[in-house]
């Protein structure tokens, strides 16, 4: 009898990682983001989450394609509260896709652009360049003084590999050899910074070159300090307690301009464009509209 | 409070540096694509280039600065589509902030 061999069809998803802290709630932020993945990027999400978090979010579980429960490591403490960003290198274990996009809970996914990172490398890719609203003069953020410019842990698109593999465990071997790589790079150890544990981890792999496949080639567009955001429309249920959703995708950006004691404020809009909102409370506020 | 009324209470002034940049990076995002095993931006520059050449197939180095052997024709219509269909819509964006002059 004749074989037949099924091709394997690849599969894609988005892995978030969000823990609750005393102030923010980052389970709810990955539903509304995994919502938005859903909508404009047409793929599942996994959620990477602890117990505790995962009972705010009862209600929406079934956003989720699955959620991974572990252990949280709260050993990094920003502003005397424990902020829980470290252990992003399991994502190369946990994500139950072959090809998978690691986003922040704190990007808003406005357009299918990202889709288009999946094309760009039989590995690995991630933001080298970012983009300041409001501050299109901004120069991109060094480690320090004496070191590389950061690259950006905020989206990383993976695909099974063993590069992958290696750089996700070189990056879990600078997680735990922080403070000796901050003092080799000159910049305040301390509180553990994802973008900085890749930007070494990444550098360490690729032997200290840079790897043109390895970056994004267009800018990770960031919402920076003095800068507000206000959704032009309200996002809209389908039917009013459906699933589907109608997402807002215009914003207004007003930022103050202070000059000689003096603030003036400036105003621009945008449309269909991802970006990555660094100030959680106004996250939050786009979120509940 | 919608947004307009925001703008006319704040008395904010429109920004046009700032949208000036917001589209440039927005689009040109647009003009990247992946295709033939290499990965192009359908500017001005690589569309002259396979233009330029009457040869079927063709070694163009692409954005990750590989050579990559490709189908010169095909490159061409996929990048001018590209091109074309990312101006249209940049240049009607543009031509909605300038009204905001």
């Amino acid at each position: 009898m004749e074989r037949t061999r099924k091709k394997k069809i690849k599969s894609r998803g988005a892995l978030l990682f969000a823990f609750n802290s005393s102030k923010y709630n980052y389970a709810d932020m990955a539903v509304y983001t995994a919502r938005r993945i859903e909508t404009f990027l047409g793929i599942p999400t996994t959620l990477v989450t602890d117990v505790e978090s995962v009972k705010t979010i009862t209600a929406d579980i079934n956003t989720f394609d699955s959620i991974i429960e572990v252990e949280p490591d709260k050993s990094n403490i920003k502003e005397q509260t424990a902020w829980i960003n470290k252990g992003r290198y399991q994502a190369y274990e946990l994500s139950p896709y072959d090809e998978t996009l690691l986003i922040d809970v704190d990007y808003l996914v406005n357009s299918d652009t990202l889709s288009k990172t999946f094309d760009l490398s039989d590995t690995f890719c991630c933001h080298s360049n970012t983009h300041m609203l409001m501050h299109p003069d901004a120069s991109q953020e060094k480690m320090s003084a004496y070191s590389y410019d950061t690259l950006w842990a905020t989206v990383i698109m993976f695909k099974k590999s063993e590069r992958a593999k290696q750089i996700f465990d070189t990056l879990e071997m600078v997680q735990n050899n922080y403070d000796h790589y901050a003092h080799i790079h000159s910049f305040v150890g301390g509180v553990y910074r994802n973008d900085y544990g890749l930007t070494i981890a990444l550098k360490i792999v690729n032997g200290h070159t840079d790897v043109p496949s390895d970056y994004i080639p267009w800018s990770l567009v960031h919402v920076g300090k003095n800068t507000s955001v206000y959704p032009n429309e309200d996002d809209v249920q389908v039917p009013c307690d459906g699933t589907l959703f109608d997402f807002n995708t215009e914003f207004t950006i007003m930022f103050d301009h202070w000059k000689k004691s003096k603030v003036r404020k400036e105003y621009m809009s945008i449309k269909d464009m991802d970006f990555h909102v660094m100030n959680k409370d106004l996250f939050v506020g786009i979120m509940n509209g | 409070m919608d947004t307009k009324t925001l703008i006319k209470d704040a008395k904010a002034r429109f920004s046009h540096n700032s949208a000036k940049a917001y589209l440039k990076e927005k689009y040109s995002s647009k003009l990247v694509i992946a295709e033939q095993g290499g990965l192009w931006k359908a500017d001005a520059q690589t569309i002259g280039f396979l233009n330029s050449f009457s040869e079927e197939t063709l070694v163009v180095i692409d954005t990750f600065d590989n050579p990559v052997k490709v189908d010169r024709i095909e490159l061409l219509e996929s990048l001018t589509k590209t091109y074309t269909k990312t101006m249209t819509e940049w240049n009607s964006e543009w031509k909605e902030l300038e009204r905001k002059r």
